[in-house]
Order: structure tokens, then C-alpha cells, then sequence
């Protein structure tokens, strides 16, 4: 079943940090710790960073997890196997805090 | 995960909106019974709502003022939902029957709250300075469990109920309450006047919070909420990990009948006004909002190994009772 965002969930992209931060990975610095994505659960606020945010984007329920990876594959230049284990572990993390879902 | 940054956003989360400063209530505490302003038109707020859809603001909360009070309040919410707005409201619950909670339901609120300020009804009324307002309250409440729309209390913590919280908190089980706010006291327009008689002093706060903390931990039935910063260095805080200090300028602004925006209802400083000036560049290159957001220690928050968590405190407050956002919050007791 495919992934997709709790609809109780508010978010929203932050853009002008989003910009800031595709401009550092252009010249090469680690932008890990930087949130690009705000979430609103359970009352309290939270950060994705650049590669979270976009996987949470994806996360419509009209992709398997198949076409994620693929997706993530064609825009992040990372080895497939740590690309996978990452989505992986994104993924479980956020469907445990009840963020995502299988439906 | 990136939980740990804390940089500005691209605009407010919350907008605290003020449709009307008319009020059918005279309240001992209130920060704008004694305030007056034009209002807008209904196709005026429809503009200002489109501006935050733009900005995606994904909360408004009515207040005032008695949002009630105007006829269209219906139909701005109903808009603003449409938009895609998280949309509430706070009443003092008089003219909250049942009718127009349906009304608020239909109109895609997604909670209302009341205010209460004690259990006991006589208290209540003398604080609201209306007879029966307890009864009506306490009715609103009912009126919107009645029709499946989440309700809060807000209680603004003062003198005459800060010993007697927990029977506020019952108050809310009882009618089927999600939320308590505990607000705290504000010394702004009436509060101000007021404020020898009803705010704490610095100790009575500590040891307010520390038991309401207490209870708060101990409590799983009933969401309890404070927003006040002076309290982060008590244990028990759950601290907001992304914004510290006053959360006023950096997650929400408050919006006057006008149009006129400001840091908070109780900081009577305009920043611009939404329907006439470029929304960025008042949200980044305020003067106002900068200097909330970049507050230095002053006084005795120099030195404090809380000023960092805390950034002083309450910067309403500070510039209430001296004119300054840096001076020490008045209510914190280091």
C-alpha cells in the first residue's frame, strides 16, 4: 500500500529556506541539519531537513515505495543502498509517530 | 529530522485576528475594551484572506472584540476554510447558543473557545463584569459538544483563581472540554489599569506554575497549555524546540479590525497594514519584528543562565511596563 501524510498533519514548505539551502548544496556543504519543511503535530512544531521534506512531499498515496526511491534515485546523487536505508528509516520513523500511513 | 535550528520562517504560522474591537462584555482584564478602530468591510477580510492562503498561513484565530459580534463572521470562515485555513475562534460564549454553533460548525471551524475564569459563577461574572455570563459559558460549551465542534477553555490566571485552577480544570471535564490555556496575566489596556489588583507577584507566579506544571504532568485526560516563556526554566517545560522565548513576531502576528498588524494583541506598536503594504517586507524587515526577534539581556536577565532559554521572558510585558523589549519580564521571579 502506498505511503501517505496523516491529513491531520499542517506543514508547509519553507520556501525561502529551501532556497538558501539548494544554494549550499550547490557549492557542496552539508545542509542535514537544516529544515526546509515545518510540520504541525499533535500541537507541536517540527523540522524536516531538505531530503525529508522532499520525501514527505511525495507522500501523496499515488506513489509505491518502488516509485519513491526511483524518484529520490533520479535527484539525489547518493548510492542506491544508502539511499535505501535512509528511505527506510525515514519512513519507519515517521510511520511509528503516526505521520505517515499505509493506505 | 532537523529539530535542533532555529531560523526565522517564511511567515507567521498563527494569526491572531481581531475583527472588531466591540465587545458586548466589559472585562476587568481586557486589553482593548477601551480601544476603538474602523472596520473592514466583509470583501476587505475575503482580500486579507487570500494574502494568507498566498503566504500559507495555516492558522487564524479569531478573537477581540467578541468575533460574534459580527454578522459575517460565518461567512469569512467559511472563506478562509474554503482556502485552506485551520480556522478558531475564542467567545466569551454569550451569544454561543446552539444555533450558531452549528453555524460555526457548518462554517469549517475547527475548535471554539470559551473564556472562563473560575468555577464558581459569581466570580466568574464579577471578573467579566456580567451577570450570567458564567450560566451562558458554560451553555456554549454544551452547545458545541452538542454538535461535535472541539471545544477550549481559556482561563486568564489573575488573583482571583490562580489558588483554584484545578476546579477550573474539572470544569472543563465535565463539559467535555479538550483544551485548557492558562493564560497569562497581560498588563495591556485594562490589564495595565488593573494590575495591582489582579496580577501576582513574581513568587505567586513561580509557584503557579510549578504546581500547574505538576498537575500537567500528572494529567492525561485533558490537554493543559501555558504560553509563557518565563516559565522555561521550571521543570516540567516542554519547551517549543524550534522557537524560544516569546513566540510573538516569529510564529504569529496579530491582526487589528483595520488591518493593521501587530507583534501581539498586547504590543500596541503597528508593524504595517496588510491590505497596503508587501507582506515580506514587513514580516523581514520590521523594525519592530527584528528587534523582538533579536532581544540582549538587560537588567538582571545580564548574566541569568535562563535568559537563554527564556530571552527575558514575555516581551509584551517588558514593553508594557517600561517601553523596552529587552528589560526583564516583570512577572519572572530570578
Amino acid at each position: 500500500m502506498n505511503l501517505q501524510r496523516n491529513p491531520e498533519i499542517v506543514w508547509r514548505i519553507e520556501k525561502r529556506r529551501e532556497a538558501d539551502v539548494l544554494a549550499a548544496m550547490e557549492r557542496g556543504e552539508d545542509v542535514s541539519e537544516h529544515g526546509t519543511v515545518i510540520l504541525i503535530a499533535n500541537g507541536m512544531m517540527h523540522q524536516l531537513n531538505f531530503v525529508g521534506g522532499r520525501i514527505w512531499a511525495l507522500c501523496d498515496g499515488s506513489r509505491s515505495d518502488e516509485e519513491l526511491f526511483a524518484l529520490l534515485s533520479g535527484e539525489f546523487q547518493v548510492e542506491a543502498a544508502e539511499l535505501a536505508a535512509d528511505l527506510t528509516e525515514f519512513i519507519n520513523d515517521l510511520t511509528n509517530r503516526e505521520w505517515l500511513r499505509r493506505g | 529530522m532537523a529539530d535542533a535550528i532555529t531560523e526565522q520562517f517564511s511567515a507567521p504560522l498563527t494569526f491572531n485576528w481581531t475583527l472588531s474591537y466591540r465587545c458586548n462584555f466589559s472585562c476587568s482584564h481586557c486589553y482593548s475594551r477601551d480601544e476603538v478602530g474602523e472596520e473592514l468591510p466583509t470583501s476587505d477580510l475575503k482580500r486579507i484572506i487570500d494574502i494568507l492562503a498566498g503566504k500559507q498561513v495555516p492558522f487564524i484565530n479569531f478573537g477581540g472584540g467578541e468575533p460574534l459580534i459580527r454578522p459575517d463572521l460565518f461567512e469569512i470562515a467559511a472563506y478562509a476554510t474554503e482556502k485552506g485555513l485551520n480556522v478558531s475562534m475564542n467567545s466569551n460564549g454569550w451569544l454561543l447558543d446552539l444555533a450558531a454553533a452549528q453555524k460555526l460548525k457548518a462554517s469549517g471551524f475547527k475548535s471554539v473557545g470559551v473564556s472562563i475564569d473560575s468555577a464558581e459563577a459569581a466570580l466568574h461574572d464579577d471578573f467579566r463584569c456580567m451577570p450570567g455570563s458564567y450560566v451562558k459559558a458554560v451553555a456554549a460549551l454544551d452547545a458545541l459538544r452538542a454538535v461535535g465542534l472541539r471545544s477550549t477553555m481559556s482561563s486568564v490566571i489573575s488573583r482571583i483563581n490562580y489558588r483554584h485552577f484545578r476546579e477550573l480544570l474539572q470544569l472543563a471535564r465535565e463539559h467535555g472540554v479538550h483544551q485548557v490555556y492558562l493564560h497569562n496575566f497581560k498588563c495591556s489596556g485594562r490589564g495595565f489599569k488593573n494590575r495591582e489588583e489582579l496580577d501576582l507577584s513574581p513568587q505567586e507566579w513561580k509557584d503557579f506554575y510549578v504546581e500547574a506544571l505538576a498537575v500537567k504532568a500528572a494529567t492525561s485526560d485533558l490537554s493543559i497549555s501555558f504560553d509563557d516563556p518565563v516559565i522555561s526554566s521550571l521543570p516540567g517545560y516542554e519547551a517549543n524546540p524550534l522557537v524560544k522565548g516569546s513566540s510573538c513576531g516569529k510564529l504569529s502576528l496579530h491582526l487589528r479590525p483595520d488591518g493593521d498588524i501587530t507583534p501581539c494583541g498586547f504590543i500596541p506598536l503597528v508593524v504595517g497594514n496588510i491590505l497596503r503594504e508587501d507582506f515580506d517586507k514587513m514580516w523581514y524587515d520590521s523594525p519592530i519584528l527584528n528587534a523582538m526577534r533579536s532581544k540582549e539581556a538587560k537588567g538582571k536577565c545580564s548574566g541569568c543562565g535562563a535568559f537563554a532559554d527564556c530571552l527575558g521572558g514575555c516581551t509584551a510585558r517588558a514593553f508594557a511596563t517600561t517601553g523596552d523589549f529587552c528589560e526583564p519580564d516583570p512577572h519572572c521571579w530570578k
